[in-house]
């Protein structure tokens, strides 16, 4: 059992808002102790990570546990010390609707992902990449946003938010973002139908991810399927990050200056998400040299062709 | 393997409670009849390495590799490790490599615990650090807990039945009724299995493994034995995974297994068919039938069909249910029953496979007897 401490308290603490999350069961058991009966279950969040914790129930023969249950967080007086210090965490209250059951996704196959934030070069690296590397496909983006002269063939399929959002109904769209900016929000999504096709064709898709697109690409294909590349500015704080991503936005002068303050109000999330889902990550990587990052995805993927 | 490693003799301590005995008494045991069985004196014995996982905890003892060492009249050098319940198996792999690499050319193996001094809870929850103290301990789940939300996640995906699930622990109770080293030398019906006690929903009492205390030695050694009949290592994998079952894809299969697996196969350059005996780490019912789909023997889902043909000879021992589980003594007690069966039948090859906590790290060895 971990020590009782104000230290660990407080490192248990900063796990709080990722647990206070509704959930699905996925596994559950009821251990028999000397006292009384302990319901516990593997229960799979919203956000597509997996937690162990206590299930309520308030009498656990009356209340039937079932796999596939929807359940919702609480906070419970989990134990008082002999000084009197009390301990609370997340438990979770078992609801009564049932969500389908989930499969144990099967292993399908790999996706290499590039995350990062705006102007950290995920397209350059990607195209790169499908240059260098038969083997390696682009996955098409659908996206609300308009075309812009400088996008590449075949990198994005453009379709109205209603277009999108009857994609999204037939549950074709496995991993979506909506991105505000002042003046719009713009969509992005990729299809599970895209990259199954790259597979069939013996191909790894490539697809470039932001936090969202990577959690819901992680939640569908599991973790295991995606073997991701979090890409770094160079710097070495975080201002000095933003303030090279800064440059490169305006350097290649694409985008508005307004444009670029939203991106660079996204880049400060971004940034942080490396830090609070290292478990989304394989690999960090810096952008200050191109040829390195086409070194390591060879290191990392030797039989590549 | 880089040498040829035989395995010249072993020696077992009966599994069970021994009042009498502690830590030292027991690894005397143990070390004395290995030596005893084999054509080397004590003092061919280069070095000791102890496989231990709870002495700190429960018996307020570490620094094993030295008591080991005290044992013997030369105070050879000894070394502990640890990897939880694959303790045994990975003292096993150490040993292999420092005979691979010509550090050594004789070697004692040994796997100790001393479990029952402790109170229940006490071992509890010094079995709970054998899984992720972040992710896995704070809602006061145990280790039958885990092996719960495992069986019942497994019985919901393949339909395996409670009564099918009974079969496990009914079979190796039935194997170990010849086994005078055995904890429990008594037969089970399927019908005790599904009424005995829950212990953690579905899991009962007589699905789990015991708390023993116990210990096992063997001798490893590159120099070749005069007999007729040798057992060679042909195999020494070890594998790893994801510590925490919640960072884990699936609950139902243990990819640590799969990889030590097909490794071994390829090192010891043999197929599957080729295993005629398998000793396996079966510290709850379930995980046995998971281990033979891990290793291939079966489709996922259908391992239990082997126990009710009886086609393969899995745990001839009585393995982890009814010999005991001393943790760390396991994965050393499992290439000792391997090596009896192989002599016993005269069969080629033999399997153990050993793993620690849910499966985060598991050993496995094949050995070959030539003559």
């Amino acid at each position: 059992m971990t020590p009782f401490t104000p230290a660990s308290l407080h490192r248990q603490q900063k796990n709080r808002n990722r647990k206070m999350q509704e959930g699905t069961v996925l596994s559950y058991t009821v251990i028999h102790t000397n006292s009384h009966p302990l319901a516990i279950g593997l229960i799979q969040l919203d956000d597509g990570s997996k937690i162990l914790g206590q299930l309520q129930t308030t009498n656990y023969k009356l209340q039937i546990i079932e796999i596939g249950q929807r359940v919702q967080p609480r906070i419970s007086l989990m134990e008082v010390t002999e000084n009197g210090l009390r301990r609370y965490d997340v438990t979770y209250e078992i609801c009564t609707t049932k969500d389908s059951p989930i499969k144990s996704p099967a292993f399908p196959g790999y996706i290499l992902s590039l995350t990062g934030p705006s102007g950290v070069g995920k397209s350059t690296i990607s195209r790169m990449l499908v240059t260098m590397f038969k083997d390696i496909a682009p996955v098409p983006i659908i996206t609300t946003r308009t075309p812009k002269e400088s996008d590449n063939d075949n990198e994005y399929i453009y379709v109205s938010k209603k277009k999108f959002a009857d994609i999204q109904k037939k549950g074709d769209i496995v991993a979506f973002a909506h991105l505000e900016d002042t003046d719009d929000t713009r969509w992005y999504g990729y299809r599970a139908e895209d990259i199954e096709n790259i597979w069939t064709k013996g191909m790894i898709p490539v697809v470039i991810t932001e936090r969202h697109l990577l959690q819901g690409l992680a939640n569908h294909f599991g973790r295991r399927s995606i073997l991701s590349f979090g890409l770094l500015p160079p710097g070495r704080s975080r201002r000095a990050m933003l303030s090279a991503l800064l440059h490169r936005l305006r350097e290649r002068g694409r985008d508005s200056e307004e444009s670029i303050r939203d991106r660079i109000k996204h880049a400060k999330k971004d940034l942080a998400f490396f830090e609070d889902r290292k478990d989304l990550f394989d690999q960090l990587v810096v952008t200050s040299n191109l040829e390195d990052i086409v070194n390591i995805v060879r290191r990392t993927l030797p039989h590549l062709a | 393997m880089n040498a040829d490693v035989f395995l010249i003799g072993g020696g077992l301590t009966p599994f069970g409670e021994h009042w009498d005995k502690n830590i030292r008494t027991l690894m005397d045991e143990a070390m004395s009849s290995a030596i005893y069985a084999a054509s080397v004196t004590a003092l061919d014995i280069d070095i000791i390495v102890v496989a231990n996982m709870l002495g700190q905890a429960t018996n307020y003892q570490s620094h094993l590799g030295a008591l080991a060492s005290s044992l013997l009249p030369h105070k050879p050098p000894a070394l502990r490790v640890e990897a939880a319940c694959a303790s045994g198996s990975i003292a096993i792999h150490t040993a292999c490599a420092l005979l691979e690499s010509n550090k050594a050319k004789t070697a004692l193996v040994i796997g100790v615990e001393k479990m029952t001094d402790s109170d229940a809870d006490t071992i509890a929850h010094a079995l709970m650090g054998a899984a992720d103290e972040e992710h896995d301990q704070s809602c006061s789940l145990t280790f039958p807990g885990i092996f719960g939300l495992i069986a019942q996640r497994y019985m919901y995906e393949y339909g395996l039945t409670r009564d099918e699930l009974s079969l496990i622990s009914t079979t190796h109770h039935r194997h170990a009724l010849d086994n005078p080293f055995a904890q429990f030398r008594m037969s089970v019906s399927p019908e005790d299995v599904s009424n005995s006690s829950m212990v953690a929903d579905p899991l009962r009492l007589l699905d789990c493994s015991p708390i023993s205390d116990g210990a096992a030695a063997c001798i490893l050694s590159t120099e070749s034995p005069k007999r007729n009949s040798r057992i060679r290592i042909a195999a020494s994998q070890i594998a790893n995974d994801a510590l925490s079952i919640t960072q884990r894809p699936v609950l139902t299969s243990f990819p640590a297994t799969k990889d030590a697996m097909e490794r071994a196969l390829k090192e010891a350059a043999i197929s599957r068919e080729e295993i005629e005996c398998i000793e396996l780490h079966d510290c709850f019912s379930i995980a046995a039938l998971i281990n033979l789909e891990d290793m291939g023997f079966a489709d996922p889902g259908r391992a239990v069909a082997l126990y009710q043909q009886q086609s393969l000879p899995v745990n001839s021992s009585g393995g982890l249910k009814a010999c005991g589980h001393p943790v760390s003594a396991t994965g050393i007690k499992q290439i000792i029953d391997t090596a009896k069966y192989l002599k016993a039948e005269n069969h080629q090859w033999g399997l153990a496979q050993n793993f620690g906590g849910a499966g985060a790290t598991c050993g496995i060895h094949i050995l070959e007897r030539t003559s």
